[in-house]
């Protein structure tokens, strides 16, 4: 009886009390998410967006350049205008394209393929092979620099017989012949990258419970089917962020042609990719906003292209799926 | 919902962007040039070496323990960028710079001494009587606007070098004038197959042929202002030339530090090189047997009556413009032991020291190996081969070198004509100079 009395009038007042209960714990929980993302934020922050905003700020500055000793002030888009003028502009992302078109592709499917192949191999035998696919991209960048410094010279490396064939006779002849460097940065990133991301796709397969494989065998899906409509279908972020990651390091490649060009006797392009580009601004002709200009221009299209997969691979996809 | 948020995020970056951009806003802008100030350590200081200079400073330590010095080794890569970056971090920070230095690359007295950096101090007052000690003519490149800005450690001018032993075997006659070596080169390579007269794929070839035909391809005009101009007649003569080696199959297409070089060394039969060659090159790298090669001096353009040589490299040492009073006097003495006292230049240096009274001694020091076939005439070509550089080339803001390597370099190696390998170095060389912001002029 009394329940029932406490119960008609405090009905609405429970109802209040849930409300607030929620809101509370909606407030605890937006707290919570705050505090977790903090570190992260501040990392962003330092690494990421003060960077940013003072590259934004560099490029729309005139300072002193090494002819030019009494620049200063606001610049407009005078950096801008000139890094996208500069006569190897285009030719910069058109080489970085040129890679991109050959490695991205072939990266995407050995990491898929070999990532499948890993899990479809269990036990020991598949273990054994995660672990040699990941050893070429253990070694230091140096390290495995030499060792392509040692393949690609006709005069000392293993495939020394194919170089012939093709009639290179130096390293020079290799790197400096027209056509032959985006295949083999391409062969120099794929191998340095693909181990560890066959390791991170062959998570993603092993987070996919059991039960869905069963139930696909029932069905009557054999090794194929499993791995084209159940195992890829499930792992696309995975895939996505693979595509994301390796996209934004091609869009950065500097190291690769800078070390290639010191072997190779100066005989590659000092300037090849847009980021030795804005080496050369800052460094070679003391235009740091021109250089903050080509940073800029490369963030965009990475940025661009990034946001472009993570929304339709649906790496962040709760709420897609 | 979620593209929303994601607009919000992004706007609330941007403003966190800008503001930090605002607050670190006043740290650019408008420095305009740096070297107002000069300070003094009282009495310390720092100098900068790359590796095969750290036993000219560590020789100065022992023989100065009296003056305080820090002893920096550097990325001694030619054509490296690495001192420059540092460079332009203290020209932001208006400190931090070396009091002296040894220059990497000689390319590097053009930012050193650009009105920007304004580093490199004008010695011609305060080092006046040690830059007496020197032929005028080796300090060419240190002459900028009639103002001497750096020393040079060694000379080195390019001397005739040529396989003594087969030539007596062959009966062939050393050239004395360009145009006979180029006939001779290609008549030799026709005869004797894989035998090479020159080197084409390293950043020191253009100083080697075009610097040697006084082809302007590095004269300053004014301080903003270049002549580049490959169809002057002196640079064609040089293309002429080179072409002629090149369609005789009588040229390397890799560059005399190439790892490559090593291997086809052995058959250079004859060369314009550097002083150094001699012994880095022939001696110590390609471990050519003593008694076979032998310089002869720089060879003649047909038409001239003296001989017209290039220059590869022959470092530069710098002082800062920083600095003032005990500190300035104590770099000053470090520069001036550098370049001219004989237990660095005479025990332990491997290049012709460009300070003229120790040359002899050290001529005297490097006869004793008697390496060369006929020791005595080669060393007698070096003194001389130095007033015969052109002396109108100055290192610029661009790099002649580089643009030549990844121009010239990889079109001989993938087989074009002399002429297509030309036509892409002519455009590059122009594009460099103007995206540097010279201005371009084909005549002074």
């Amino acid at each position: 009886m009394t329940t029932g009395i406490a119960g008609t009038t405090r009905a609405p007042e429970r109802r209040r009390t849930a409300a607030g209960r929620r809101r509370v714990l909606r407030r605890i929980e937006t707290r919570g998410a705050w505090t977790l993302l903090s570190p992260y934020i501040v990392l962003l922050l330092i690494a990421g967006v003060i960077p940013i905003g003072y590259a934004l700020f560099v490029s729309l500055q005139k300072t002193p350049t090494n002819l030019e000793p009494n620049l200063s002030g606001f610049g407009g888009i005078d950096a801008f205008v000139t890094a996208f003028t500069d006569y190897r502009f285009l030719q910069t992302f058109a080489n970085v394209f040129s890679v991109l078109i050959i490695w991205l592709p072939l990266m995407i499917i050995g990491i898929v393929g070999m990532a499948l192949l890993v899990h479809a191999s269990p036990g020991r035998f598949g273990n054994a092979m995660r672990f040699i696919y990941y050893i070429p991209g253990a070694l230091a960048g140096v390290a495995n620099l030499m060792l392509w410094v040692y393949l690609l010279n006709p005069a000392q490396s293993p495939i020394g017989g194919f170089w012939h064939a093709l009639g290179f006779e130096t390293i020079k002849a290799v790197v400096a012949s027209p056509g032959t460097l985006p295949p083999i940065l391409t062969a120099m990133l794929f191998f340095q990258g693909i181990g560890t991301w066959v390791v991170i796709v062959n998570g993603g397969l092993n987070g996919i419970p059991d039960e869905i494989f069963e139930a696909a065998s029932i069905d009557g899906a054999n090794a194929w089917n499993l791995a084209w409509r159940i195992k890829i279908p499930l792992i696309r972020p995975w895939i996505g962020y693979a595509a994301l990651m390796n996209l934004a390091y091609g869009f950065q490649l500097f190291l690769e042609p800078y070390l290639l060009d010191q072997v190779a006797g100066g005989a590659l392009p000092d300037q090849y990719t847009p980021t030795q580009l804005g080496f050369w601004f800052a460094f070679a002709n003391s235009n740091f906003p021109a250089a903050a200009a080509m940073s800029l221009v490369v963030l965009v299209i990475t940025l661009g292209i990034g946001l472009i997969i993570v929304f339709r691979s649906g790496l962040f996809g709760e709420e897609e799926k | 919902m979620k593209t929303k948020r994601l607009i919000s995020v992004g706007a609330a970056m941007a403003t966190i962007a800008l503001a930090g951009a605002a607050l670190s806003g006043c740290s650019t802008g408008g420095s305009g040039t740096t070297g107002g100030t000069q300070t003094d350590s009282g009495g310390k200081i720092t100098v900068w070496v790359d590796p095969p200079r750290v036993p000219a400073a560590d020789a100065f330590k022992k023989a100065h323990p009296e003056i305080d010095i820090n002893i920096v080794q550097i990325d001694g890569t030619v054509g490296g960028k690495t001192v420059q970056q540092q460079f332009a971090q203290f020209d932001a920070a208006k400190k931090g710079w070396p009091d002296a230095i040894f220059f990497p690359s000689n390319d590097d007295i053009a930012w050193a001494t650009s009105a920007k950096s304004n580093y490199a101090a004008d010695l011609t007052d305060i080092m006046a009587d040690t830059i007496s000690g020197f032929d005028p003519a080796v300090l060419g490149m240190c002459n900028i606007g009639d103002k001497i800005r750096c020393l040079r450690n060694d000379a080195a001018p390019d001397v005739f070098w040529y396989n003594a032993k087969f030539f007596a075997d062959n009966g062939y006659t050393v050239p004395t004038t360009w145009e006979d070596y180029a006939k001779l080169g290609a008549k030799i390579a026709s005869e004797h197959p894989g035998k090479i007269s020159g080197f084409t794929g390293d950043a020191y070839a253009p100083d080697r042929y075009l610097w040697a035909a006084d082809c302007p391809t590095n004269n300053t005009v004014d301080a903003t202002t270049v002549q580049i101009n490959l169809a002057d007649p002196k640079c064609t003569r040089a293309k002429d030339l080179l072409t002629t080696l090149y369609d005789g199959k009588a040229l390397s297409t890799d560059g005399i530090f190439d790892a490559d070089a090593a291997k086809v060394g052995p058959d250079l039969v004859m060369s314009p090189g550097a002083v150094w060659w001699g012994d880095y090159l022939f001696n110590q790298t390609w471990k050519i047997p003593a008694g076979t090669m032998q310089a002869s001096a720089p060879l003649t353009w047909e038409g001239e009556s003296k001989p017209s040589t290039g220059d590869e490299g022959g470092g530069l040492w710098g002082l800062s413009s920083h600095i003032k009073g005990k500190q300035l006097k104590n770099a000053e003495t470090f520069m001036k032991f550098v370049v001219s006292d004989p237990s660095w230049q005479v025990d332990l240096s491997t290049g012709l020291p460009a300070f003229k009274a120790v040359q002899d001694d050290w001529i005297a020091k490097q006869s004793a190996a008697n390496y060369y076939a006929d020791t005595k005439a080669t060393f007698e070509a070096f003194k001389p081969a130095i007033s015969a550089v052109p002396g109108d080339h100055k290192y610029q803001l661009y790099n002649t070198g580089s643009v030549w390597t990844e121009t010239v370099a990889p079109a001989l190696v993938a087989g074009k004509s002399f002429d297509d390998a030309w036509s892409a170095f002519d455009q590059d060389l122009n594009s460099q100079a103007k995206a540097q912001g010279y201005k371009v002029v084909t005549s002074k």
